[in-house]
């Protein structure tokens, strides 16, 4: 074990590939802030993706084609997200205890309809399955080193990074995104204002929703054409522990994703020179709680810088540290 | 004079008790025959007959007497796993990390079992015992950590934990304990002395059974009746009222946690003692997430925790008979647990037409 080369192991393919660990998870993330910002912390994510891989499998098969899975997923996710929504926002229901029923349900589900439409139990794995084919970039393909990174991916990979600078122009850039923060960072100004909470919070949980399915296709659908019961293997929560990390910023966020499917591309290639997956693959979760410790180190520090100098406490880790907690 | 009116005023709230027990008996049929409603739709939509479906789960979970002594034995980690959950969420601790902390209890009390040879049983299963209830708290220490001293809620490092604890219990019997005459991965067997004794010929019902409800009336008494558990239960109703009124928080968040996880370690060595003789990979199907969701019916009370983990120990072990007498999957039944969950988060909604329906009724 104590002969592998660093070399070997930190090589561009595995810097290619933490990019196509991290895709789910930023999608995931960028929904997930999506409704943190108007005060709900979406916990059912994990099962949104769940939904999401699965539809987008059984609509392939059915259409025979990648965008029709997808169209599937994103029905599919939106209708489970606004489940979601009645059931906290109209019926009050606490949304922890809802999103976690919601998962429950969604493994339940998948499971369910698994054996019933497609006739297998735990893994279903077919040529009917269509998925997405890779992009090679002309031009870039053929710049040594950035075509190794940049060139040969799925096209929900690029997505996921377009996914994050749209996120940004529209929580920072538009008055749509100014309202909906205002919900979940003073909720009286927001209606003093006129906008409506309610509203603010549909859009922020169906939004979640809608990238969720776009994270679910890219799991079932892009570079392993299958649909298994534990796919999603905790990127949902990966995604809140992301979320949590950057503070509910599109772009750090997206770095904690890219740390963490990092972790993910590692901990494979760590499995091929030979030492135990059991141990490996424990890399992502370990991880995880380490990132929450050293976001939360950071955090505290930040705000004891700025108890010297009251003008610049950095209102945004404040609030958001208070608004995550539950 | 006086004693008249109180006795006029004990009756009144007496009344009031019993309408208050009946509403809840209400809410839960309904809660109930929704879910199955729901399992019966899907049920037919595959084209499959709900109500032979139905029939056969309930054969398998209580036709017969050793059915049901068998049923009783998956309600012995259903009642155990609600526990862990209720304590937990009595203190507004979500604790996500069952499932990880039964692994850990219940690879701790197999490695006591198994290590150890040649005590005698009044020696061994309270031993491991000890060990499986010392390995399921001691893995909710790191989160602990994290939660008092640099106040990251608890949520997603619980969940992390469960990853790594079944990753890790994994490698435990892959390689250093591993078993090569174990029909799956798994260690070694038990010694015969750390076994626990079956109550009856035929069916795999032990004394587990007999110390989940003791602890069910222990958690029950400790919550309600012990003036820590009320200060758990005032920590989990308001922390910063309690931490005023000089409840010592942090102490009462610690509690949450080990005895949540000790309580489900307990489960995982009942487990392995009483059903398994050996650990065994992946040996959970979710009864972490199982106790999750019976706290949540039982709105965390450890009383109310045994019907429904008799309920779920049911469902447990009819789905298996119903898949094969009736062809129907068993991943119905989840899809059932599920909407039950689902429900009763509505459970205000419910609350507040069974009010208009009584309206109208009366």
């Amino acid at each position: 074990m104590g002969n592998i080369d660093i070399r070997s192991v930190l090589t561009l393919a595995l810097i290619a590939s933490s990019f196509r660990m991290a895709t789910p998870i930023i999608f995931a993330t960028m929904g997930g802030i999506f409704s943190s910002h108007t005060g709900i912390f979406n916990v059912a994510m994990e099962g949104f993706l769940l939904i999401g891989a699965f539809f987008a499998v059984y609509g392939s098969v059915q259409t025979g084609s990648p965008l029709g899975g997808m169209l599937f997923a994103i029905v599919s996710c939106l209708l489970a997200s606004l489940i979601f929504a009645i059931l906290h926002l109209e019926l009050k229901a606490n949304p922890i205890i809802v999103g976690l029923g919601m998962n429950i349900f969604a493994i339940g589900m998948t499971n369910y309809l698994l054996t019933a439409l497609l006739d297998s139990t735990g893994v279903y794995k077919s040529n009917l399955i269509i998925g997405f084919t890779q992009i090679q970039i002309p031009v870039i393909e053929t710049v040594p080193v950035l075509g190794d990174l940049v060139s040969g991916h799925f096209p929900l990979v690029y997505i996921a990074f377009l996914t994050v600078y749209v996120v940004y122009l529209i929580l920072y850039k538009t008055p749509f995104g100014f309202h909906l923060r205002s919900v979940g960072e003073k909720i009286d100004a927001a209606e003093s204002i006129g906008v409506n909470p309610k509203k603010m919070k549909y859009y922020g949980l169906l939004v979640s929703g809608l990238l969720c399915a776009f994270g679910g296709t890219f799991l079932s659908l892009s570079y392993l054409n299958l649909f298994g019961e534990g796919m999603v293997a905790g990127r949902g929560w990966l995604a809140l522990a992301a979320i949590n990390f950057g503070g509910m910023r599109p772009v750090p966020s997206m770095i904690g994703c890219l740390i963490f499917g990092f972790m993910d591309a590692l901990a494979v290639r760590l499995q091929q020179f030979g030492l135990p997956s059991q141990v490996v693959l424990m890399l992502p979760y370990a991880t995880t709680i380490i990132v929450l410790l050293v976001s939360a180190i950071i955090a505290r520090k930040k705000r004891m810088a700025g108890i010297g100098k009251q003008d610049d406490v950095d209102v945004s880790v404040a609030t958001s540290s208070k608004k995550v907690e539950v | 004079m006086k004693s008249g009116s109180e006795k006029k005023k004990r009756l009144a709230s007496w009344k009031e008790n019993f309408a208050d027990v009946g509403a809840q008996l209400f809410n839960y049929l309904f809660i109930l025959l929704a879910s199955l409603l729901i399992g019966a739709i899907v049920i037919l939509l595959s084209g499959k007959d709900p109500i032979a479906a139905y029939v056969a789960l309930f054969d398998g979970a209580f036709g017969s007497g050793l059915k049901f002594a068998d049923t009783l034995d998956r309600t012995t980690i259903m009642i155990l796993a609600g526990i862990a959950g209720s304590i937990a969420f009595r203190t507004n601790i979500i604790n996500l990390g069952l499932e990880g902390q039964l692994y850990i209890g219940a690879f701790a009390a197999a490695w006591v079992g198994f290590t150890f040879h040649g005590l005698p049983s009044y020696v061994h299963i309270p031993l491991c015992i000890l060990a499986g209830v010392l390995g399921g708290a001691l893995w909710t220490v790191p989160v602990i950590y994290l939660k008092l001293s640099w106040n990251i809620p608890v949520l997603v490092p619980t969940l992390m934990m469960n990853y790594i604890a079944i990753r890790f219990t994994e490698y435990l019997i892959a390689f250093p304990f591993r078993d090569p005459g174990a029909p799956m991965a798994g260690s070694p067997r038990l010694a015969q002395s750390a076994r626990l004794p079956r109550l009856i010929q035929g069916s795999t019902i032990n004394i587990g059974f007999i110390l989940a409800i003791l602890i069910a009336i222990i958690a029950f008494w400790f919550l309600f009746k012990t003036k820590t558990g009320y200060e758990m239960r005032m920590v989990g109703l308001n922390k910063d009222f309690a931490a005023a009124a000089g409840i010592p928080v942090n102490r009462s968040y610690i509690l949450a946690l080990t005895l949540s996880g000790g309580t489900i370690g307990l489960g995982g060595a009942m487990m392995i003692m009483g059903f398994f003789g050996r650990f065994l990979g992946g040996f959970s199907p979710g009864y972490g997430w199982d106790g999750f969701m019976i706290a949540i019916i039982a709105q965390n009370h450890p009383i109310g925790v045994l019907p429904a983990a008799l309920f779920y120990g049911g469902l447990a072990n009819g789905a298996m008979a119903m898949q094969s007498a009736t062809g129907v999957p068993q991943a119905v039944v989840a899809m059932v647990k599920g909407t039950l969950v689902l429900s009763v988060t509505v459970k205000v909604f419910i609350e507040g037409m069974r009010k208009r329906l009584q309206q109208w009724v009366i």
